[in-house]
């Protein structure tokens, strides 16, 4: 006999909303654990503040702004998809995707710079704890990126719906990175 | 169409930007630490609420929504009070 397996949809929500919300669930417990694990040592051991003060508050700050400004071009890419205005849904992807880009590459160059000073994950449990969580910051921000590529060289956008889920993800990556800099750069 | 309202997205970008100076700018409070680090903390707390209610539009959300976000950051919480007599009691 035959079960039925189809999910059953929930009344006001779309079913595709409430995965990307589980899925951003089982990240917020990812980057939650880390962060719950780093405030402990920082708070029970002493010397990290010295170690904090060879990142670069400028690059760190000049990043956030980057990520901050990428999720209103994604919100205003899901706002042209609602308005049916698809050149001005690219144009906002398309900076998106680039501010995206622009991150890593900062990162990139603030890593070398690092690494040439002598900073490696290996030297300290400060550094471990910094390349761990930026970079693990960093994978997301290139699957975002490249989520967000597969949508706009995906024909025409006729579904909103498709700009919205992607854009949670962006947000959500764009708020892990918002605590992230006052944690390591600024605290 | 829209099932939800619009926030003025570009309004909102700016409140982002003056809280991140607003939290840099208190990492060089002389004096206090504690005031200062409560500052940046209590700014980065504003602009993920600002991200959250206005660009992921959890303020036009139905409950269930609100109730898969919240659980894991308390959750997260929880974690960290758990953790706290380490570094409190163990001096």
């Amino acid at each position: 006999m035959a079960i039925r397996t189809e999910a059953q949809a929930i009344p006001g929500i779309l079913p595709g909303k409430v995965g990307v919300w589980w899925f951003l669930a089982s990240e917020i417990m990812l980057f939650g654990g880390l962060i719950a694990t780093f405030i402990v040592f920082r708070l029970g051991s002493t010397g990290w503040h010295g170690d904090a003060a060879h990142l670069s508050v400028p690059i760190g700050a000049t990043n956030t702004l980057v990520l901050l400004t990428s999720s209103l071009t994604m919100v205003q890419a899901f706002a042209k998809a609602e308005d049916v205005n698809e050149r001005g849904l690219r144009n906002n992807l398309a900076l998106t995707i680039l501010m995206g880009l622009a991150f890593l590459g900062i990162k990139a160059i603030e890593y070398s710079s690092e690494v040439w000073a002598g900073y490696t994950p290996a030297s300290g449990i400060f550094w471990s704890f910094y390349y761990t969580m930026t970079g693990l910051h960093a994978l997301h921000v290139l699957a975002g990126a490249i989520v967000n590529s597969i949508l706009l060289g995906a024909g025409r956008l006729r579904n909103p719906l498709r700009l919205e889920l992607a854009g949670l993800y962006w947000h959500f990556v764009d708020i892990v990175w918002i605590f992230l800099f006052p944690l390591l750069y600024l605290a | 169409m829209a099932s939800h309202g619009r926030p003025n997205y570009v309004a909102i970008w700016g409140w982002l930007v003056a809280l991140m100076i607003l939290g840099l700018a208190a990492s060089f409070l002389p004096g206090a630490r504690g005031l200062a680090v409560a500052l940046i903390f209590a700014t980065a707390v504003a602009k993920a609420l600002l991200v959250a209610l206005n660009y992921m539009h959890l303020k036009f959300e139905p409950r269930l929504i609100y109730a898969i976000a919240i659980v894991p950051v308390l959750f997260v919480l929880m974690l960290i009070v758990a953790l706290f007599p380490d570094f409190v009691f163990s001096r």
